[in-house]
């Protein structure tokens, strides 16, 4: 028998009892389709990262103030143990480098009969360095803007978007508090940081913003690693614990007051998260296509059985054992294809309803598919089909046609 | 001096079921030659069925000899008997065995797709042609449960002559039928015959019996009458039943 005859006689017997067909494909439509929406969900975090890194850059470090609650990321915030005089000293050590401190001023912005509370940030130029911030229009805010205190202001694309629309701010006049900054400048986009959109920030001079709040400490130091991140890691722990007064030799972050966040270590945090994800996706592929290829096995085993004639019939008008055997494993694997391929789609389409579901909490999730994964879920899908069909095709293949006739 | 299609030298058959032995044919000999109309008559349980069986491949037999045109059929591998089944022989079974959910092309065509010669280009033509010499021709796109009995077992006949085998073996094709779908099966197997077919017909039934050139008369397993002369044969059977 030829193979497109074989593959023929093979649809024919799936598609003959369609709604037994689909329940029997069910296991590996769900395995495969969870494999490709978990991989998929793998592939837009591994895009949150990369737009982590390429925001922050690989070397970049920041320090909050504040306690990490029970171990995990949590920041809380109102903390006043950062100060100027840490930074004098930070400032000393060699294995960091750029420290840029950043005051928020929590005062409401207006222009004209627009007003809101984006987040104020008081900076100096070397934060921009730091933040990968660059200038759309117009320019940052320079060494001058900050030792004059002069009142000027750059926007991020969001809150131009939210005070000007599609206007040019430049040369406007932004009331920030009960003062006015000319807007110098505008941002490029960058997403977000630390899981945060920071598209909304708008950039005053840091000694203006010393002013209007009239604070002694900074919310924010940014600074990039010279070298290794672990040197410099260590270095300012060591350095803020002896100031600070904290004895936490075990590095115990419920200890600090002050948390060291990098780029490297939110990356390093979800490839910890990722690997996670692939071990439950090979876990939830491994069982799904194992429970999937026994149904199938099943149901392929009742369908020798149900068909006993048929194969009599067919050996008695000259197929062989190898015909026999072709046919239903054809079968099995037909199935087992078919379930992959309604799983692919349902999986990549649930990824792309969920990435309308995630963006709204993280504007960087992208819907994204793995390709590899796609490829190899439903290799594995063929495989359950072949390895699963086997017993059941051998055994309709050793049926004797004569035995196979008379069976009722 | 030319072999016969089918021989059988002292062919014996039993079967073994967990050490109990059965015994069914006992030493059978016959010759069958190409072109001929041979009925194989004997009541239930004679072990008329399981000769036709033998004959046509579908078992093996115990003991004796089988020649398939000369040549001896013992050495013949799985293979070997499926290629046969394939090109010499066809089955016309009383349960006509078409497959359910196909239509009458179909199951006609299906032999043709286990044919290790006739090329894929001339499965349609063969299958309609087939099915016009049953007189099934506005019927080939019907499903087989959409036929009468008579019109299956006219299907189960095409699809038996669409490989142009040397034999067709019918098993009981009409014990299924109303007496007038069973005339027109046996003047389908008539007109193959004369068409130069071998039919070897296995029944119970006198009147169908009848259509055969030779009757074969099996009884306990051991054939009592082999005769052209069909009253004799029905003579001799009469006496046996007194």
């Amino acid at each position: 028998m030829r193979f497109p005859d074989i593959l023929r006689a093979a649809s024919k017997g799936v598609t003959v009892n369609l709604l037994r067909s689909f329940l029997t494909m069910l296991g590996i439509i769900i395995g495969v389709g969870a494999v490709v929406l978990m991989s998929a969900v793998g592939e837009s975090m591994q895009g949150v990262i990369l737009s982590q890194i390429s925001s922050l850059g690989p070397k970049s470090m920041v320090i909050f103030p504040g306690q990490q609650e029970g171990g995990a990321s949590a920041v809380a915030t109102g903390f006043d143990s950062l100060t100027f005089e840490d930074i004098r000293e930070l400032e000393q050590l060699k294995t960091v480098t750029a420290i840029a401190p950043a005051i928020f001023v929590p005062q409401e912005v207006s222009y004209g009969r627009e007003s809101g509370n984006p987040r104020v940030v008081g900076v100096t130029d070397t934060f921009f360095l730091n933040q990968n911030v660059t200038a759309r229009t117009g320019r940052l805010i320079d060494e001058d803007d900050v030792g004059g205190a002069k009142a000027v202001a750059v926007m991020g694309p969001e809150s131009v978007e939210k005070f000007f629309g599609s206007g040019d701010p430049l040369g406007k006049r932004l009331k920030i508090g009960d003062r006015h900054f000319t807007v110098v400048g505008t941002a490029n986009k960058i997403g977000s940081q630390f899981f945060q959109s920071v598209d909304d920030r708008i950039f005053i001079p840091l000694s203006l913003a010393k002013d209007l709040t009239g604070q002694k400490y900074v919310n924010l130091i940014t600074m990039q690693a010279t070298g290794s991140f672990d040197l410099a890691f260590d270095d300012v722990n060591a350095l803020l614990r002896r100031r600070h007064s904290i004895n936490n030799p075990k590095n115990d972050p419920a200890k600090d007051d002050f948390i060291v966040r990098s780029a490297a270590q939110a990356s390093e945090i979800l490839g910890s998260v990722t690997l996670g994800l692939t071990l439950f996706i090979t876990t939830v592929a491994t069982i799904s296509l194992i429970v999937g290829g026994i149904g199938i096995m099943n149901i392929m085993l009742v369908s020798v059985s149900e068909r006993t004639q048929e194969i009599g019939l067919r050996k008695a008008i000259g197929a062989t054992r190898r015909d026999i055997l072709l046919q239903f494993l054809t079968e099995a694997v037909v199935l087992t294809v078919i379930g992959g391929i309604i799983g692919i789609v349902g999986g990549i389409a649930l990824a792309w309803l969920l990435s309308f579901i995630v963006r709204i909490f993280l504007s960087t999730y992208i819907f994204a598919v793995s390709p590899a994964a796609t490829v190899v879920a439903f290799v594995m899908a063929f495989f359950t089909g072949l390895l699963f069909g086997i017993n059941p095709a051998r055994k309709a293949a050793a049926l004797q046609p004569i035995e196979a006739l008379r069976y009722e | 001096m030319q072999s016969s299609l089918i021989q059988t030298i002292d062919l014996c058959k039993s079967y073994d079921n967990d050490g109990v032995v059965t015994p069914v044919l006992y030493d059978i000999n016959l010759r069958i030659d190409r072109g001929e109309f041979i009925s194989i008559m004997g009541p239930s349980g004679s072990g008329k069925s399981t000769l036709m069986h033998i004959l046509g491949f579908l078992d093996l037999h115990s003991k004796g000899q089988y020649l398939f045109q000369g040549q001896p059929t013992a050495t013949f591998n799985d293979d070997d008997l499926a290629r046969i089944r394939a090109t010499r022989v066809s089955f016309v079974f009383q349960s006509f065995n078409l497959l359910p959910r196909t239509t009458v092309r179909e199951n006609v065509m299906l032999p043709l797709l286990y044919h290790p010669t006739i090329p894929a280009a001339e499965r349609e033509e063969r299958t309609l042609k087939a099915i016009e010499l049953v007189g099934l021709s506005d019927r080939r796109d019907y499903f087989s449960s959409q036929l009468s009995g008579g019109q299956k077992q006219r299907v189960a006949i095409a699809r038996a002559l669409v490989t142009d085998p040397d034999v067709i073996f019918a098993d009981e094709p009409t014990g299924n039928l109303d007496s007038a779908s069973g005339v027109a099966v046996m003047q389908a197997l008539q007109t193959l015959n004369d068409k130069g077919h071998t039919i070897i017909l296995v029944t119970h039934e006198r009147t169908t019996a009848e259509h055969a050139q030779r009757i074969v008369h099996i009884r306990d397993g051991r054939i009592v009458t082999d005769s052209k002369d069909f009253k004799r044969v029905m003579a001799g059977q009469t006496d046996q039943l007194k």
